[in-house]
């Protein structure tokens, strides 16, 4: 897969389980496979299938204002297919495009049917979510 | 990021193309006026001015935070690059060709302004303004 060049920022690992934050999810390749990817992409269609062709144990962006038939968030439904926890934030909570935002300030405004199962719920800080994110990867990789 | 470009539009070497991902754009890219389904927040549009289109189009993602949803419409008037964003009620975010059927455009850069771009117009009407002026920009 060809990607747009961008270093991801890892803010936590545990054992080969990561939490990592970019700017866009058009630079998640399959070397994030064992990371619960945070960024700042609308959740739309075509993000929730980069996400999946890379495998990834969670992911968070942004709900995009949600927009003209949720398409927004649409990818959430894209991630809940292959069974990976997806989270949106409020465009309200940080700012579409800057990955850190998403991290520092965003909170949850809308979960798919894998995240809620762990136990990611709307209101959550976007730190909390990628926590139990986390944490389920890690529980189910032992 | 390998994501297909339709070409809508030719006319000698100046191009209108639609896809998905601003993250698809390279140099290949720019004799054309580009129509995506991204926000048009900082990161997207300097991938536009990396591969310096003649115009871009993209979702205004509801504004949101600090206008961080078309803060990038900025980054492309540094460079004097026509940018225009069409409101995330009027076309579907992640979606190229919906962009491009059914946007309206929101909000505009000041050379897209200058060169005729209005808020209130359809993606198409703005994308052929923008065409126009590349065209007439190379005579």
């Amino acid at each position: 897969m060809n990607v747009t060049h961008e270093e991801h920022k890892i803010v936590k690992q545990s054992g080969k389980y990561r939490i990592v934050i970019a700017d866009s999810a058009t630079s998640i390749t399959e070397a994030n496979k064992n990371d619960v990817f945070v960024d700042a992409s609308h959740c739309g269609l075509n993000v929730g299938h980069y996400a999946v062709q890379a495998g990834v144990k969670g992911m968070i962006g942004n709900d995009a204002g949600k927009g003209m038939e949720d398409a927004g968030v649409a990818g959430l439904k894209v991630l809940d297919e292959k069974g990976i926890p997806g989270a949106a934030v409020s465009a309200m909570t940080a700012e579409i495009g800057v990955g850190p935002t998403t991290y520092e300030t965003g909170v949850i405004s809308t979960v798919n049917k894998a995240a809620q199962k762990i136990g990611v719920k709307p209101g959550m800080t976007a730190k909390e979510a990628a926590e139990v994110m986390l944490q389920a990867a890690v529980k189910a990789g032992k | 990021m390998k994501e297909e470009q339709i070409v809508k539009k030719q006319e000698g070497k100046f191009r209108i193309i639609v896809t998905n991902t601003a993250g698809s754009y390279d140099e290949n890219n720019k004799n054309d006026v580009v129509i995506d389904g991204s926000h048009f927040g900082v990161n997207s549009a300097k991938m536009a001015v990396d591969a310096a289109v003649k115009g871009r189009i993209g979702n205004d993602a509801g504004i949101g935070k600090n206008s961080a949803g078309i803060a990038g419409l900025n980054i492309l008037e540094k460079v004097g690059i026509p940018g225009a964003a069409v409101s995330s009620m009027s076309a579907k975010i992640g979606v190229g060709m919906s962009t491009w059927d059914t946007g309206k455009v929101s909000t505009v850069n000041e050379s897209a302004r200058k060169i005729g771009v209005k808020v209130g117009m359809t993606t198409k009407e703005a994308a052929n303004v923008m065409f126009q002026a590349a065209l007439k920009k190379a005579k």
